[in-house]
């Protein structure tokens, strides 16, 4: 088995005395797309917040491609690309004076043509000269899975990437993040889309109540619960889905 | 897909930040003007205080409340806001550091304070004739750079405290008057000689102290050594409070 790409091993995290994460593990490979799911307020964001290094967990360990996040957080950092829940870029630079910042920052030279060429590969070359703020939603989002990428790290971690999408942005996306994983990265995506984790992720966790509960593929998961009373109660229809697992297995009150 | 074993160089970060907030003040430029404005008028309209209490005193004061204005007005509002945006947030994902994040924001509102000062410079030779020895301009320049750490150092450590972007603006505003209004009015001992002591000890006192005394470099003195230990023991604690507590996140 080769080195995990992102080894988690049971981080813990407390706002005051609520034990948002309790002891949660996983370990990413080369290659994989993995997904992170769960309700609102399970944990995910804190856990992928620890991993990105904006959050200091009260106990366990972060690697990401040997370096210790804890000891090393540069390189982990340098490691990773991150594309964050909201598109949160300085509103008042163009598209193309956001990519070179963050091509500055992590080292890459952006020779004359680079920017252009990069924006071209994403169909927005005519957008280079815009401030970030005018473009749509799939515009941003577009500009900002380029920017996680523009180091070409061996993890790529992505927060909901398609919130807020309409469907031809979202499956565009799709097919891009299909891209990244076929150059080799891995991938760590948090999803509230059942459908997007059962397309795209090798393998998902579901964590609620800071727990990870379960950990599979979505193929494994739909055929170990499809017999699952709870999974059964709550299917609207004759075929299981991994969103009928999911709530089947967190419930289906709403939270948060 | 590359692993890095290298990282990019602080100062290769730093400048890219730099260019960044450079061009970001550029295009608010606004707030800029209306920083350079407001001294720029009170010091057209000082012509009786250029008169009476010399061309150095009334500058050197403009200079204080311009100063005043970008540090907390300018910098703490707009550290503020981007903070509230997430646009700390995304760049902590990177391997730039809190310093090269701080400092380059910081380097770009001296860079504007040296701008205003020469500005005001210029408009007090032209339109009040006040006229500086060649040392004067220089060590006065300097002396800006020195005063307007104090007043970035003090808006700093505001934003580093206090995490809701409305609050900090309301704390700065407060700030600003309490310094400008009760500054200006007590060092003229109309509050009492207690008040006028506090001032004179204030960073507002210090400031201006330092800052008429590095434009006529002949009159400094013991008092105005006092004001540059105390100006740069300001900006050391405030730096201290602001890069100890500051919140990378409004939430």
């Amino acid at each position: 088995m080769p080195q995990p790409i992102l080894e988690v091993q049971g981080i813990n995290v407390y706002y005051g005395a609520h034990h948002a994460v309790q002891g949660i593990s996983f370990a990413i490979h080369p290659g994989e797309i993995f997904g992170l799911l769960g309700p609102n307020g399970a944990g995910k964001t804190s856990t992928l917040s620890v991993i990105e290094g904006l959050l200091a967990p009260q106990s366990g360990t972060v690697t990401i491609v040997g370096h210790s996040l804890n000891e090393n957080p540069m390189y982990s950092k340098a490691n990773m690309g991150v594309q964050l829940q909201s598109t949160s870029f300085q509103a008042d630079l163009t598209v193309r004076e956001i990519i070179t910042l963050y091509a500055g920052l992590y080292g890459v030279a952006t020779p004359p043509g680079y920017v252009e060429g990069l924006l071209q590969e994403i169909n927005l070359a005519d957008a280079k000269n815009k401030r970030f703020g005018q473009l749509s939603g799939g515009q941003q989002q577009r500009v900002s899975l380029l920017i996680a990428i523009i180091h070409n790290p061996p993890l790529v971690l992505l927060d909901e990437p398609t919130t807020g999408l309409d469907p031809q942005s979202r499956r565009q996306l799709w097919d891009r993040i299909e891209k990244i994983k076929e150059t080799g990265r891995s991938i760590l995506l948090t999803t509230h889309s059942m459908e997007e984790a059962e397309a795209m992720c090798d393998r998902v966790a579901i964590i609620d109540h800071g727990r990870i509960i379960a950990i599979d593929s979505p193929e494994r998961f739909i055929e170990d619960y499809k017999e699952d009373p709870r999974v059964k109660a709550v299917s609207r229809g004759s075929r299981i889905t991994l969103e009928d697992v999911f709530i089947g297995l967190t419930g289906r009150e709403v939270r948060g | 897909m590359d692993t890095r074993k290298h990282l990019p160089s602080r100062r290769s970060v730093f400048l890219s930040l730099f260019n960044a907030d450079l061009r970001i003040l550029w295009r608010n430029r606004r707030s800029s003007i209306m920083a350079t404005l407001v001294p720029l008028i009170i010091l057209i309209s000082w012509k009786g205080v250029v008169i009476t209490m010399g061309g150095p005193f009334a500058m050197a004061s403009c200079i204080t409340i311009g100063l005043i204005a970008v540090g907390l007005m300018g910098y703490a509002n707009a550290t503020a806001n981007a903070r509230e945006k997430g646009i700390f947030q995304r760049l902590r994902v990177t391997p730039a550091g809190a310093f090269e994040i701080i400092a380059s924001r910081i380097a770009v509102q001296l860079f504007q304070m040296a701008i205003m000062t020469s500005i005001l410079f210029i408009a007090a030779y032209f339109i009040d004739h006040i006229v500086l020895s060649m040392g004067g301009y220089i060590i006065g320049l300097f002396a800006s750079l020195l005063c307007g750490a104090v007043f970035l150092s003090l808006g700093l450590a505001i934003v580093a405290l206090i995490a809701s972007a409305e609050t900090v603006n309301a704390v700065a505003r407060f700030v600003y008057i309490a310094l400008v209004v009760v500054g200006a009015i007590g060092e003229l001992g109309v509050l009492g000689d207690m008040a006028k002591k506090i001032i004179q000890w204030s960073p507002y006192g210090s400031v201006k102290t330092l800052l008429l005394a590095a434009m006529q470099p002949s009159t400094w003195d013991t008092r105005t050594t006092e004001a540059l230990v105390i100006s740069f023991i300001y900006c050391f604690v405030f730096t201290l409070i602001g890069m100890r507590w500051f919140k990378w996140s409004s939430n």
